[in-house]
């Protein structure tokens, strides 16, 4: 189960995640950010409340990466250890902007 | 079936036949009773005239005269001759002329009284003294004295003569000053009355009969032919229908021509029969599709497991070292994979990689990482350089934004010097020598195909002899049991450690236990891979 909460501001699009980003959720947070992306400079991810990402979901946010390196910026905030540690061991807290 | 079709025609002809029944009650009684009263008014009219026709010939004012002489007074004679006559002429049975006694009516006085000619009876003599019949009588001797009625009827089923149903009809005779003296009856017999209604009775029965037979015979071939045939059609065609599931092309319309519910109810078959026929021809088009799909699916299954080394063991004539793998993919095929093979005589080849997402999509990508880090090993990469390029290869056209984590290494046997290189992989888990086992902290690089010339780096450590290396995909750790909770890594290293002396195919099979165990009825999620080496 995935809940996604949007909050859009001009340029800026902020994104709350709660629950699971797997195989079953991501392609939902996919279709949900790639109709919103258009525009957007300033892309927020709130960590706060993820619970867990898999490998799915890492493609998201990596395709997600690559389109806003071409229009803006993208930064995730509060992650937790247990996120980061997947972040760190995928190699994507190299690519990731993480706050 | 058939019990439920006769009992149509059974129930509506039986309510028929009661309608019929309560028809010709009814008939019966008002015909009875009308023909009873009609009949009844004809005798009294009769009696009536033959009294009023008697009346003429007794002079009221000689009836003291008569009650004092009796028989010798010559009026008495002629008087009496006249009645008598009268009495055969009208059919009156019995004709008579009384003087009841004024106290209470309580007695009656014959002065006259003649008899029908045939009759087996005897008239009364003169002054023969009787008990009035009943109160009735008394009521109407009291009336006509009083003045209070001209004419008075008794209608009885027994009188002095015990034969049959008669009636009397009584008028007074009156004198000039209109003072009553006596009453003069007539009896009629009604042998005819009883016999007419009988008969009436009969002729009402025997055509209600008719008429039921003939109205049940053309009900019920009414019933047949507009409810009972249709529906047996109907029928027939529902229960083939459900038998053979195939529409014969010809509609039940056709043969029912009925305009009422049961055309409805045809139509309705014929539309239902359709619309069944058009859902299975889709089901089973959907179904053979599936099983196409399905039957491809597990032969791509076949192929893709029997792509990785799966015959063990693998080096039976190599005492150095042990291997064992396995990969169970959550669908049919998957996207994780394993691989060992020897590059020369003194170096193998070990990989384990996890392809983001599953099903066929990462299943194809898998085959093609996989066919290419083979390759490039063989011809001498190092891991790094390998990666590198498949990371090229990917990342030059890759719109799905797949990547791909890969551990790679080379174990030179001799020595058990192991080069490796990780790019966005589990760590893998080394039991050094008699030690426990535990994660090495290798060096991370990013995911391939997650990013464009990216470095790779190997790193190098050596194994001693009786050491146990054990990498994995993210389906071990992150197996989940019913409460969403995770197998995790140290319950991995933990259960490892159950089993530090095995065989690296009672290692796999103890963590897999261990796992299943777990996850309890969960349903596995991820695809599952593991590979084991010990050096001996």
């Amino acid at each position: 189960m995935l809940n996604i909460t949007k909050k859009a501001e001009g340029a800026k699009l902020e994104i709350g995640l709660e629950g699971r980003l797997d195989t079953l959720t991501a392609p939902e947070l996919e279709k949900s950010l790639m109709e919103n992306l258009n525009g957007v400079q300033e892309l927020a991810i709130d960590c706060s409340k993820l619970e867990y990402i898999s490998s799915a979901g890492l493609r998201v946010l990596l395709a997600t990466q690559k389109v806003m390196n071409k229009q803006g910026k993208m930064e995730l905030s509060h992650v937790s250890s247990e996120i980061m540690e997947i972040f760190e061991v995928t190699g994507f807290s190299d690519i990731l902007t993480i706050l | 079936m058939k019990k439920l079709r006769s009992s149509i025609v059974l129930k509506s002809i039986s309510g028929i036949i009661l309608m019929l029944i309560v028809f010709s009650l009814i008939v019966c009684v008002i015909g009875y009773r009308e023909f009873t009263e009609e009949l009844l008014d004809q005798y009294a009219d009769g009696a009536f005239i033959a009294a009023e026709t008697s009346a003429m010939y007794v002079d009221p004012e000689s009836l003291d005269l008569v009650e004092a002489e009796g028989e010798k007074a010559e009026v008495y004679r002629t008087t009496w001759q006249e009645l008598d006559r009268v009495c055969n002429l009208t059919g009156a049975t019995f004709i008579y002329v009384i003087r009841p006694d004024l106290s209470d009516y309580g007695h009656i006085t014959f002065l006259y009284s003649t008899i029908l000619d045939g009759t087996p009876y005897e008239h009364y003599e003169f002054g023969y003294v009787r008990e009035t019949t009943n109160q009735d009588y008394r009521d109407k001797y009291r009336a006509l004295y009083e003045g209070r009625s001209d004419r008075e009827l008794v209608i009885r089923d027994k009188g002095y003569i015990e034969t049959d149903h008669h009636i009397t009809a009584m008028i007074p005779l009156r004198d000039s000053a209109g003072q009553t003296q006596g009453i003069l009856c007539v009896q009629r017999q009604m042998e005819g009355l009883s016999a007419a209604r009988r008969g009436y009775v009969n002729k009402v029965i025997v055509t209600m009969i008719m008429l039921a037979i003939i109205v049940c015979y053309g009900q019920s071939v009414y019933l047949r032919r507009m409810l009972l045939d249709p529906v047996r059609v109907i029928t027939r065609e529902a229960s083939r229908f459900a038998r053979e599931n195939v529409h014969t092309g010809k509609k039940l319309r056709d043969s029912i021509s009925n305009e009422d519910e049961i055309g409805l109810l045809a139509d309705s078959i014929d539309n239902m029969e359709a619309k069944i026929q058009t859902y299975v021809e889709d089901l089973t088009r959907a179904t053979a599709e599936k099983e196409r799909i399905s039957t491809e699916m597990s032969m791509a299954a076949r192929i893709q497991a029997h792509m990785l080394p799966d015959v063990f063991p693998a080096f039976p004539d190599r005492k150095e070292f042990d291997i064992y793998a396995v990969m169970d993919p959550a669908r049919e095929v998957g996207g994780d994979f394993y691989d060992f093979f020897l590059i020369d005589e003194d170096h193998l080849c070990l990989a384990i990689a996890d392809v983001s997402g599953k099903g066929v999509p990462a299943a194809l990508f898998m085959m093609v990482a996989k066919n290419f880090l083979e390759e490039d090993m063989r011809q001498g990469c190092s891991p790094s350089e390998a990666m590198e390029r498949l990371n090229a290869l990917i990342c030059s056209n890759n719109p799905d934004q797949m990547f791909i984590t890969v551990w790679l290494g080379i174990l030179e046997i001799s020595t058990g010097r192991l080069t490796a290189a990780n790019a966005g992989h589990e760590y893998p888990i080394l039991k050094q020598g008699s030690g426990p086992y535990e994660e090495i902290r290798d060096k991370h690089c990013m995911a391939l195909g997650a990013m464009e010339g990216i470095r790779f780096k190997d790193y190098e450590l050596t194994l001693t002899p009786g050491s146990r290396l054990f990498v994995y995909t993210d389906g071990v750790p992150e197996a989940t049991d019913g409460q969403e909770k995770m197998f995790g890594v140290p319950r991995l290293l933990e259960t490892l450690n159950q089993a530090q002396e095995e065989t690296p195919q009672r290692t796999l099979g103890h963590v897999r236990q261990a796992v299943d165990t777990f996850v309890g009825e969960a349903e596995q999620f991820d695809d599952l891979t593991m590979l084991c080496l010990e050096l001996h």
